[in-house]
């Protein structure tokens, strides 16, 4: 077939193509209630859930949060060539840098024995299960829009993916968790969202290829 | 204050250089997403040659069959992906971004290295000039492995330059089936040249 006829069919395929936006708002609603209706069903919420949302540990929500909305803006970025992707990733840089100092104060602070007490609770193997557990709907349904998008980084892109649904999903599961201790917080939830986007990160290129 | 001088002074210069160079490519495209088939056709024919040349001299030992089958990829891709393009951004660093990840692509299918930089596109390459519109072999076997009907929907298009309403009534389908059924063809075309690729 010769170029300009392929360019003929190409011109009359007039059908829109899905964009990343609009599939993320068919697929994300639904991911989401997938991970708060297993939330509500195996976990529950902590009996002193308003108290905890009225002190200073309604951080353990508001940060994975905050972390994700900073990723999603990221992988749209990431998506559209052409978008300016720099900015985006350096504040989620920033973001993780900040806490990373937060963590090495309070390391100072509490030396190994804080360290020891703050990992030795029992709900830290529940914590690394439940926040990749929780986020796995939602990172395969952010994996999935994206695919339709036309990423040029993939392992990068699966990454932030992973920081955007690790970020949802440990918010949701703060709900649950009564650990308010900032050392456990910091490395606990840390190392959870971070192998979520360790998931991302290997899921990446073999999804978003094009 | 300095990092919002800084900003500031950028969007300045971004205005300028949007008000020097208008590209025409541009208003081709947004109206080529507004579905009007002939501004499209247009810009595909425009970009094609730029697109041939920087193929051409970066894998010129492939022979100019095996160029004019990447030149057919990245096409594809450009027309698969055309909705990635931020219609408030320029259109060109988009363009070249995906012609340059396809091109790379293309050629790792096909067992070679080859290194393109974005400057490749903008800079118009020279290389040697071939007899053009060249044909592509690839897709005839792709279209093979079609069903007959999308391919010959496919071929009715390009061969015969059929219009939708012509192609539906020789036929025997509405023109929204039609439509469909391109649209269908050629993504699953896109999607069998990524599975060669792999």
């Amino acid at each position: 077939m010769k170029t300009d006829d392929l360019i003929a069919a190409l011109a009359a395929d007039t059908l829109p193509q899905p964009t990343v936006a609009h599939r993320l708002a068919r697929s994300f609603p639904v991911a989401l209630a997938i991970c708060v209706a297993a939330f509500i069903a195996f976990w529950g919420t902590r009996p002193d859930l308003s108290a905890a949302l009225a002190s200073a540990s309604v951080l353990k929500t508001v940060l994975p949060a905050l972390l994700a909305v900073l990723a999603g803006a990221g992988v749209m970025a990431l998506a559209h060539p052409g978008m300016r992707t720099d900015r985006r990733l350096g504040v989620i840089g920033l973001f993780i840098g900040a806490l990373a100092v937060v963590l090495v104060v309070y390391l100072a602070r509490g030396g190994v024995a804080g360290v020891v007490m703050a990992l030795t609770k029992p709900s830290l193997l529940i914590c690394l299960v439940s926040i990749p557990l929780l986020g796995l709907p939602l990172l395969v349904a952010i994996l999935w829009s994206l695919s339709t998008g036309a990423v040029l980084r993939p392992r990068l892109t699966g990454a932030i993916a992973g920081l955007m649904a690790g970020g949802v999903s440990a918010a949701v599961y703060s709900a649950y968790c009564d650990t308010d201790m900032v050392l456990y917080v910091i490395l606990a939830y840390g190392a959870a969202i971070l192998s979520v986007a360790a998931i991302g990160a290997l899921a990446g290129p073999r999804l978003l290829r094009w | 204050m300095l990092s919002v001088a800084v900003t500031f002074a950028g969007r300045a210069a971004n205005r300028d250089q949007t008000l020097q160079t208008k590209d025409p490519w541009e208003d081709l495209m947004r109206a080529a997403i507004r579905g009007d088939t002939v501004a499209y056709r247009q810009l595909l024919q425009a970009i094609s040659p730029v697109l041939r040349r920087v193929v051409q001299a970066r894998g010129g030992g492939l022979g100019q069959d095996a160029c004019e089958d990447v030149l057919q990829d990245v096409l594809l891709a450009i027309h698969t992906k055309r909705h990635t393009w931020v219609e408030t951004a320029p259109l060109r660093p988009w363009l070249y971004a995906i012609a340059r990840h396809k091109v790379v692509d293309a050629f790792r299918a096909r067992g070679r290295r080859v290194e393109v930089a974005i400057d490749d596109f903008a800079d118009g390459l020279a290389a040697p000039q071939g007899p053009d519109p060249l044909e592509g072999r690839d897709i005839e076997r792709l279209l093979g492995g079609l069903d007959p009907r999308a391919a010959e929907i496919v071929r009715g298009f390009g061969l015969r330059g059929e219009t939708t309403a012509e192609t539906a009534a020789r036929l025997g389908m509405t023109e929204g089936a039609v439509r469909v059924a391109l649209h269908r063809a050629l993504r699953t075309l896109a999607q069998m040249r990524e599975r060669m690729i792999e």
